[in-house]
């Protein structure tokens, strides 16, 4: 017994460290689960306040650029009604037509908190359960893949960016379609690398990558970026590094996009797999 | 007593503040995340309990990891901190020892011996930190290279506030 009191004594500070280290590495190891950690929405609530003031001011001091984005997405969305509109003049309908089906709800939001710097970055968006967004809805910006839904609460949510070392997208290119995966190698926030393309395929520098849809988070045909440069290594596959549509370094305004369809098409899979 | 326990707390609210607000926002190219909330750890008295600073190290983590959403990350790092400055004052220790003056800052010791001390605490504070962030060891000396860069700017924003801190 004497043994063992001398023994805490004399390790006293080992034995704080190595709890407290537990506690630490137990709250680690508890993010991935983001979402289930109610702890994190709580103090979320708290410190959210400061990190919207922040936001605010970062947001006031670029007022123009936003404008510009808002300018061009206005005329983008013009040019797309304009188009929707010949097409429904010019075809004839039936009224049950499956055509008139929705398959995508949007919701736009607002940037409150975002990081590029870390090697696992996550943004949190002003809309929550109460407004009908998520787990799993795609996020975009100015039409260009941002991230995914990970964690809501009832006014705010949290975005795993494109820019986290677990995100997985799946992408081809647009002109060819060939299908492969892009991910972030956590180096520069402009570029992420695309991999699983076969070497026997031509790649030009320019081409357009877009989503494929076969994951049912990201809708079929939204662009993510172009092919910057590529290199082929010793395997059978291009490295390609793609540079982002999406500067998140202005992440201001989102367009969270939820399937209606999601469910529906995961249960017929599920039967298969 | 109770006025260095006022002192502590008003410099852990301004480093903590200065971190949230200033450098949690500065984005160098993805490589530079200064973390200076660090120099609350290092300034702490040289006869400060073991325990006590294990505490403080802890509280100190897990108030920046609140601040930046990234829990246990800034803790565990911090805590590590922590418990390796008893070892690294016993190092680099002066001749004479510490006694009489217990702040281990650089008026009482010199710019020499509060860089060299400075540096050793951030660099094994942000080894933990990047390859705790990163949880992998593929890009290990890119990782590296994160860690050496972030140590630099750390150290020299610390030895900027010292300095203004000296002045006063």
């Amino acid at each position: 017994m004497r043994n063992l009191l001398n023994f805490l004594i004399r390790f006293n500070n080992l034995i704080i460290f190595l709890i407290l280290e537990g506690v630490a590495f137990y709250l680690l190891a508890t993010r991935n689960t983001y979402h289930n950690t109610r702890m994190v929405n709580e103090v979320r609530g708290i410190t959210q306040g400061i990190g919207e003031k922040i936001n605010k001011t970062r947001n006031y001091l670029s007022l123009r650029d936003i404008n510009q984005g808002l300018a061009a997405e206005n005329v983008a969305m013009r040019n797309s009604i304009e188009r929707l509109v010949r097409r429904e003049n010019s075809l004839f309908f039936s009224v049950a037509d499956s055509v008139y089906r929705q398959q995508y709800s949007h919701t736009s939001a607002e940037v409150v908190e975002n990081s590029v710097n870390r090697q696992k970055n996550f943004f949190t968006i002003n809309k929550g359960r109460l407004q009908g967004i998520r787990i799993d809805m795609a996020v975009t910006a100015f039409n260009g893949a941002a991230g995914v839904i990970v964690g809501c609460s009832d006014n705010y949510s949290v975005a795993m960016s494109l820019l986290n070392l677990d995100f997985r997208l799946s992408v081809r290119i647009k002109s060819n379609g060939y299908f492969g995966s892009l991910s972030w190698d956590g180096r520069d926030y402009r570029y992420a690398v695309l991999g699983e393309i076969p070497q026997h395929i031509n790649v030009n520098v320019g081409d357009t990558i877009e989503t494929t849809g076969y994951s049912a988070i990201f809708p079929e045909g939204l662009m993510v970026g172009t092919v910057r440069d590529y290199e082929k290594r010793g395997g059978d596959f291009y490295k390609i590094r793609v540079s982002l549509l999406t500067d998140f370094k202005k992440l201001h305004f989102v367009d969270v996009i939820g399937n209606l369809e999601k469910s529906e098409k995961v249960e017929l899979e599920k039967q298969f797999k | 007593m109770i006025n260095s326990i006022l002192r502590f707390g008003l410099l852990f609210i301004i480093l903590i503040l200065l971190q949230v607000l200033l450098f949690n926002n500065i984005q160098f190219s993805g490589y530079v995340n200064p973390y200076v909330y660090l120099m609350f750890i290092i300034l702490l008295p040289v006869e400060i309990p073991s325990w006590i600073l294990l505490l403080l190290s802890f509280a100190t983590g897990l108030v920046v990891d609140l601040f930046s959403g990234s829990p246990g990350m800034h803790c565990s790092a911090t805590l590590l901190a922590g418990f390796v400055r008893p070892y690294i004052l016993a190092v680099v220790s002066p001749r004479d020892g510490y006694e009489g003056r217990s702040e281990p800052s650089m008026i009482n010791y010199g710019f020499r011996w509060f860089l060299t001390y400075t540096l050793l605490i951030v660099l094994v504070h942000h080894t933990a930190l990047f390859y705790l962030e990163v949880f992998r060891f593929t890009d290990f000396f890119r990782t590296l290279l994160r860690v050496l860069l972030s140590s630099l700017f750390t150290v020299i924003f610390i030895m900027f506030i010292e300095f203004y801190r000296k002045g006063r």
